[in-house]
């Protein structure tokens, strides 16, 4: 990836006595000195390439304040509100936060302004911004990232009381009034309750911190008096008595550490001239009574955060959220990679709740549990023995620029945590159908007749797929929107040839354009003066990424974003047809000659805003730019497919990400459960990991078994490194082939509950693959769990992640009835239970009490099967009850938002098995289409009932009798009951009778 | 219960499913070829067994769009299953066996140019038979044609092959007779060479001593100047030396420089060398010129030492230089390190001093060293003649040897090659075949080495081996080795062709070559008759002469 890679060491030569001047001479050895010096830089690890907390000046000075809370005995925050300043009117509380530490200054600091916002669902917005600040802080995050001007709350109902006696204003509120915020003056900290339970708190460990701006004159005028004045240095100690008596005493060394690279910071080579000075926050979060924590994406880490602080804690360094492109990263690291989502949610059997920490400069957060957690959680068990203290997780958050910006969800349920976020940050814009089909990717297909021959081989091989993807190689010397003539001579034809089959292509666009003046995009943006500046706001920033020597489009330009989107037109990207879509890489931005192989922080965007203010939110202003042209390209919009590799919460608005530059290991794959996971709960489902590892060549056990672990990732693309061998899914021959061809027929055939659950988040946020302890919130046992997972309400899935592996053990969650997909034997729950998983599959699950849709053909494509017979798989519980729905509309077009679709619940009760139409309201109105009128008509050819307990007798609809042929599961169990052509279609009402 | 009336459309798509069915009754179900005809029929009851006899279900259950048996045997004309295969009857052409997956997919199967899978409506794919047939025909015949040339040629290379390894050998026996005399006329002639040298050596012996003088003269201001250049040299190497010696003992450690870190890193490199290999620093007396009262040593000797130790000099100047010239390139100016910026100060003095050397150095190329001056008389002439005579035949005797010996290894390299079954690839060994695409030429020769060519050469492998049983595919390997990749191979896949040559080159996987090869080698050996027509007309074309160079 690093370009000073790609160099050959020469072989030194050797002058020969004849024809050599001392000058070639010279000129031959200096080649024998370059070996030298390469020798002694190519073992230069990556680990090296990016800063630690401790090497990012504001992560080391807040961390160096929070150990010195630690440390001091009787830590009080030095902030306090003014009480005449508090205000409560149409749901916003405000008032002014003073630092009593810095109110002894001859000229006492302005003060911050609190503002805390109740909104209309049920969530709280807790703001802190300088009140007189000498500049603006950035507070633009707010415009890309949510959805709509929140609404102020004016029509929330709440409560205000208040005890002048201890400082603390309390407010209830909430749609059932179940929420309670109390409000502490001095010192400063905010508790939310929840039905009276303390939830979630907010500087309880007086970590907040706040570095005011200032002008570097003065700053330099103070330090030289503060060296005359030793009265300066000391600090105000409250001694036991609670008297304040001021103690002589030298700074410490925290405390110096805490007046560190302020003006200016040093990393490797790199020099970050920081023109506005500090500017970093940091405040600790608490959540009580709750020991699991999640979210903050993406991380190669567990689904529940470890501890980074405190005795034992298993990491030492802090998340960090700051994109980057890290090449080859290690799994189990808290490290950043290529997205950030400052979202964390944290789950109890009692309670849950979650923050947004809606800031997109470089991010740190520190997760501690409370020590008394490990007994605690056993004494927990102990039913109505109380604990001297509940397990408690604290965090704290630091951020380099900008406002605190933060809200606070307090449920009650996970449901409505992942709809109040969603309706905030947006939901999942749904994709078009073949986008969760099945992707090949490869760096790269090298030529048209490449292309034809891999499309070829999977219609040889019987393996559906839907996508073809083209790397980087594809462009003419890496300028995207070209085509590498020579080797695609006919990129329309090849499109079409494709699309004859029912498939799709995606090309790769990056946000560097390289510095070519003959290249139209590179000339054109040059002309608009689109580019991200240097320091100095003129000049264009320039470094290097694949085509060498490139500059980045500033899509903070709203000129940039619109001629950024003009540029997907068919006539513009010459060579493109609607059947080619877009994959935006690169985007964190990845600068490989910028200090930690991105772009400085003090470089320009529009509008005079430093990059350091809007770095992680960089990736999905491309993003968004690149959905908006592939949705103008055509008259009537179809919807685009956009595949990013940065994100930031709001992504989901314009398409799916992935998880970046994984390796072909076992490890890997492993990991690639809780990132998903995680990445989901953030806002973020539709998402997925590289099939195969991109680096290194899988063995043929690991690709299969890594095949059947995609099947359950919500995106589903095989990727593979330019290194690598090539590993389409024919190439081990069997049983691999046959093996992998199953388990993408598998994927194939629950398409159309896939397709139902994108819609459903596409509503309300909800994740599609979702942890354990969403569907099961009251089990603790899994609350940590990330090595099996749900895919929707319905199927559970356990990846198998080690070689070798014939068994598996799995945690069958809740009383009921879980059925093996393929053969419907029968587990029950709950507890742990091995099963086998033999090569050919892995276990998965039906959860009794559920219905899926499936569509049972095998096909070449998703397109091919748009008019298949559908298929009910009827998995009773034990009261013979189950539900499921399905969500069906045209697949590509708008249409849809005009209630130009079918969403139908099933349900089976008391014997009966009915269709109803399940559109919202507000959608019913609409006319439908003759396409989704078609997919009305088509019928379902069989039902398949399990979890009966007798075999099935007799199954009517409208009173004529069907054919059902019953076996016992293969180990008991139950019976699985097969009715035939039930002559019911899949769009209309129906009411089947079974006994 | 409503379900009657919105079923409506449901059954008239049922009717219309099972009407087509019917439509067929009697003959064939759809999608089954006839040749399984007989598997297609009810028993008695009107029942039907599945084709795995897993099942029996009503005859009326076959083709009824549902997958009744577990094998998809009950469908071959419908999707229902998707295991199957559906038979495209193709009238005006060959029919075919599609996978039943693809029936009713929306795709017009170009196997299927009857249209005959597309059924439902959804789309119209026009049956093409006629036009793919009339094509295929064509197209058939013309492999066909190629075939039989193939063939016929295929058969002369066998011949060839057979007769070359018997005339292969039979030279190899007559070559290893003439051995033992080839190595007696060497010796003889090396005793010769050695007779006469003494008797020139005998000669020289009583003039030794002036001679020695007139060229230590002669040589003197060569000598000076080299000695001149050497102490320069090592004067620069020392400066050099004692710059990166400072440089790594008071540069600023915690400005994290790269570039001067990565200088001291190298200079670390080379101190560790040093100590390994102490020989690399010349000794110092070296430095004096020498005079011609020295008789230890000739003056060319001491003339080509003083180059040498020059030159291992310059190496080190030129890796020493380089560690400075890369920080003072790279260098961070705003550290304002003194150490570093000493150590650019001194690397730009260097640099510009070089140049002026090369002045000092005069005419910009290594000195010439004269032929010996000397007056010759009749007698030395007569000696060195008859010496350089025996020189002469000695090499002459040499290289015969030589040559005798490089064709029997040749020969027997030749001999052991697996040339295929039946020899046929003895034709084709040791000839090379080049492909041109849009950036290189790509060639490899038969058995022997593949490479790709532009500016440079890359080599791309060696013949290692068959791959498979065919004797079609070859692998050639142990290449150039691919930065970050494996040594470079390339895979070598033959087709029947008419003449030999490269169709295709690619390169599927980084450094792994895909060569594709047209030749009659590989072509089907059909039987004479077939082809006793065509063999009796005049055509010549293609025909290979015998190489009896072999």
């Amino acid at each position: 990836m690093d370009s000073a890679r790609g160099l050959t060491p020469s072989s030194p030569a050797r002058p020969s006595r004849s024809n050599r001047s001392s000058r070639t001479i010279l000129r031959s050895v200096l080649a024998l000195g370059l070996v030298l010096a390469c020798a002694s830089t190519a073992s230069a690890v990556k680990r090296e390439d990016f800063k630690t907390c401790a090497q990012s000046g504001f992560c080391a000075r807040n961390r160096a304040y929070a150990d010195i809370a630690k440390e001091a005995p009787d830590w009080v925050s030095p902030f306090q509100l003014t009480p005449a300043s508090v205000r409560l009117r149409n749901g916003i509380f405000t008032a002014d936060l003073i630092n009593t530490h810095e109110s002894t200054n001859p000229s006492p600091r302005p003060p911050l302004a609190l503002e805390l916002h109740l909104l209309d669902n049920d969530a709280v917005r807790v703001r802190i911004n300088e009140r007189d600040a000498i500049l603006p802080r950035y507070d633009g995050v707010q415009e890309t990232v949510l959805v709509k001007p929140y609404g102020f709350a004016s029509d929330v109902t709440y409560e205000l009381s208040t005890d002048t006696a201890s400082g603390t204003t309390t407010i209830q509120y909430g749609s059932q009034n179940q929420n309670t915020v109390k409000i502490g003056s001095a010192p400063f900290k905010i508790e939310f309750l929840v039905n009276g339970v303390s939830t979630v708190l907010l500087n309880d460990e007086g970590l907040l911190r706040f570095e005011t701006l200032r002008r570097k004159e003065e700053e330099q005028k103070q330090s030289d008096d503060d060296s005359d004045d030793s009265d300066d240095s000391k600090l105000v100690d409250q001694d036991s008595e609670g008297e304040s008596s001021e103690i002589v005493i030298e700074k410490s060394e925290l405390e110096k550490k805490l007046e560190e690279n302020l003006w200016e910071e040093r990393f490797k080579e790199f020099t970050d001239s920081k023109p506005r000075g500090p500017e970093s926050f940091g405040m600790d979060i608490t959540f009580s009574g709750i020991n699991h924590v999640y979210g903050i994406p993406e991380h190669a880490t567990s689904l529940s955060l470890k501890a980074t602080r405190g005795p034992d804690a298993p990491y030492s360094e802090p998340y960090r959220l700051y994109n980057l492109d890290v090449f080859e990263y290690e799994a189990n690291n808290p490290m950043a990679l290529y997205g950030s989502v400052p979202f964390m949610l944290g789950h109890s059997k009692n309670s849950t709740a979650a923050v947004f920490w809606m800031n997109a400069a470089e991010t740190w957060i520190d997760v501690e549990k409370s020590a008394e957690d490990k007994s605690s959680g056993l004494l927990s068990w102990i039913k109505g023995k109380k604990t001297l203290s509940t397990p408690t997780t604290k965090t704290h958050w630091i951020s380099e620029s900008g406002v605190l910006d933060l809200f606070v969800f307090l449920g009650p349920t996970q449901r409505d945590i992942f709809r109040q976020y969603s309706s905030l940050v947006g939901t999942t814009v749904l994709p078009q159908s073949f986008a969760i089909a099945y992707h090949q990717c490869r760096w790269n297909y090298n030529t048209q007749q490449d292309v034809a021959e891999t499309d070829a081989g999977f219609d040889e091989h019987d393996i559906p797929y839907d996508v073809l993807w083209l790397d980087i190689e594809h462009t003419n010397g890496k300028r995207y929107f070209t085509w590498d003539e020579p080797k695609f001579p006919n990129p329309t034809d090849m499109q079409q040839s494709l699309a004859s089959r029912g498939r799709k292509m995606v090309t790769i666009v990056d946000p560097h354009i390289k510095m070519d003046s003959s290249f139209y995009v590179s000339k054109e943006g040059g002309e608009l003066d689109v580019y991200i500046k240097n320091k100095d706001g003129k000049s264009s920033f320039d470094g290097w990424c694949w085509p060498g020597n490139s500059q980045w489009i500033d899509f903070y330009n709203p000129k940039a974003r619109d001629w950024w989107a003009s540029q997907f037109s068919y006539d513009r990207y010459q060579g493109s047809t609607k059947s080619l879509f877009t994959w935006n890489d690169m985007n964190e931005p990845s600068v490989f000659n910028g200090p930690e192989i991105t772009i400085p922080k003090d470089t320009i965007h529009y509008g005079d805003v430093e990059h350091r203010n809007v770095h992680n939110l960089y990736g999905t202003m491309f993003h968004s730019a690149t959905a908006q042209g592939l949705t103008q390209r055509n008259e009537t919009q179809q919807r685009p497919f956009v595949l990013s590799r940065a994100f930031y919460a709001g992504t989901q608005r314009y398409g799916a990400i992935w998880t970046g530059d994984n390796m072909a290991t076992w490890e890997h794959l492993e990991y690639a459960s809780p990132m998903l996971l995680t990445i989901g709960l953030a806002g973020i489902p539709f998402s997925g990991a590289d099939v195969g590892g991109f680096f290194g060549n899988p063995d043929a056990e690991l690709l299969t078994r890594w095949y059947q672990a995609g099947v359950y990732y919500p995106f589903f693309r095989a990727h593979a490194h330019v290194d690598s061998k090539r590993r389409e899914p024919w190439l081990f021959g069997e049983p691999y082939t046959t093996q992998i061809r199953e388990a993408v027929r598998t994927r194939y055939a629950y398409l159309p509950f896939w397709y139902t659950l994108f819609y459903e988040t596409s509503v309300d946020g909800t994740p599609i693959i979702r942890p354990m302890f969403t569907e099961f919130p009251e089990d603790e046992a899994v609350f940590a769990m990330d090595d099996q997972y749900m895919v929707g309400n319905a199927l559970l899935v356990k990846p198998v992640s080690k070689p070798g592996v014939t068994r598996s053990t799995v945690y069958f969650a809740g009383s009921e009835k879980w059925f093996d997909i393929k053969d419907y034997s029968v587990e029950q729950g709950p507890g742990f239970k091995e099963v086998a998983s033999p090569a050919d599959k892995i276990p998965v699950y039906q959860r009794a009490g559920t219905i899926l849709p499936k569509r049972e053909r095998p096909r070449r494509s998703s397109k091919a099967m748009e008019n298949d017979p559908f298929t009910l798989v009827i998995a009773l519980d034990s009261e013979g009850k189950a539900t499921g729905r399905i969500y069906l509309d045209d697949g590509e077009t708008f249409s849809y938002e005009h209630g130009d679709f079918i969403l139908r619940e099933f349900e089976a009760t008391g014997g009966v098995l009915s269709s109803r139409d399940a559109r919202p309201a507000s959608k019913e109105v609409a006319k439908v289409s003759d396409f989704v009128q078609r997919i009305a008509a088509l019928r379902i050819e069989r039902l398949v009932f399990v979890g009966s307990k007798v075999a099935l007798k007799k199954v009517s609809v409208g009173g004529q009798e069907l054919p059902v042929e019953c076996v016992l599961a293969p180990n008991g169990g139950g019976h699985v009951c097969t009715v035939k052509e039930p002559r019911v279609t899949i769009g209309e009402d129906f009411e089947l009778l079974f006994e | 219960m409503k379900a009657t009336s919105v079923c409506l459309p449901l059954f008239a798509t049922l009717a219309l499913s099972v009407a087509v069915a019917r439509a067929e009754a009697g003959q064939l179900p759809r999608g089954v070829a006839p040749s399984k005809a007989q598997l297609y029929t009810s028993d008695d009851s009107g029942r039907w067994k599945c084709l795995d006899g897993s099942k029996t279900i009503p005859f009326s259950a076959v083709n009824d769009d549902y997958c009744d048996c577990k094998d998809g045997s009950d469908e071959p004309g419908t999707s229902a299953c998707g295991t199957g295969y559906f038979h495209c009857t193709n009238v005006g052409h060959i029919g075919s066996d599609i996978k039943s997956s693809r029936v009713n997919d929306g795709v017009c199967d170009p196997e299927c140019c009857d249209g005959s899978d597309e059924y439902d409506g959804q789309i119209y794919c026009p049956n093409i038979c006629e036009e793919v047939g009339a094509k295929a025909k064509e197209e058939q015949k013309r492999v066909r044609v190629i075939q039989e040339q193939g063939s016929r040629l295929r058969k002369q290379y066998i011949e060839h092959g057979k007769s070359v390894k018997s005339k292969m050998q039979e030279e190899i026996a007559q070559l290893k007779g003439k051995t033992e005399q080839l190595l007696k006329d060497t010796n003889d002639a090396r005793d010769k060479l050695n007779e006469a040298s003494e008797e020139v050596e005998k000669y020289y012996e009583g003039t030794k001593k002036e001679r020695a003088a007139a060229r230590w003269t002669q040589l003197a201001p060569l000598i000076k100047e080299q000695t001149r250049r050497l102490k320069f040299a090592l004067y620069t190497k020392k400066k050099l030396f004692k710059t990166l010696k400072q440089l790594k003992d008071n540069y600023n450690k915690n400005y994290h420089d790269l570039a001067v870190k990565s200088a001291v890193a190298g200079f670390d490199d080379y101190l560790e060398t040093l100590d390994k290999d102490t020989d690399a620093d010349p000794p110092a007396a070296s430095v004096e010129e020498g005079t011609a009262d020295d008789t230890e040593i000739s003056a060319d000797d001491q003339f080509d030492k003083v180059t040498q130790d020059t030159n291992i000099v310059l190496r080190e100047i030129g890796s020493l230089f380089e560690l400075l010239a890369g920080m003072a390139e790279d260098y961070n100016i705003e550290y304002n390190d003194e150490a570093v910026l000493a150590a650019v100060t001194v690397t730009k003095d260097v640099e510009r001093n070089w140049d002026q050397i090369g002045l000092e150095f005069k005419d910009d190329t290594e000195l010439v060293v004269p032929e010996e001056e000397s007056d010759e008389t009749p007698e030395e002439k007569a000696l060195k003649e008859a010496s350089d005579k025996a020189q002469s035949d000695l090499n002459d005797a040499m290289a015969e040897e030589e040559r005798v010996k490089d064709r029997i290894e040749d020969l027997t390299r030749k001999l052991e090659t697996d040339l295929g079954s039946d020899e046929t690839f003895a034709q084709l060994l040791d000839q090379c075949f080049d492909y041109k695409d849009i950036e290189y030429t790509y060639s490899v020769c038969l058995f022997g080495d593949a490479n790709q060519r532009s500016q440079t050469t890359t080599f791309l492998g060696k013949f290692s081996t068959w791959v498979g049983d065919n004797y079609d595919t070859q692998l050639y390997s142990g290449g150039t080795k691919c930065w970050n990749g494996p040594d470079r191979s390339v895979k070598l896949v033959m087709s029947c062709g008419t003449e030999n040559k490269i169709l295709s080159v690619s390169e599927p996987e980084k450094c792994e070559y895909l060569f594709k090869l047209q030749t009659p080698a590989v072509c089907p050996i059909l039987p004479d008759d077939d082809i006793e027509k065509e063999a009796a007309a005049p055509e010549k074309k293609g025909n290979t002469k015998n190489h009896d160079e072999l």
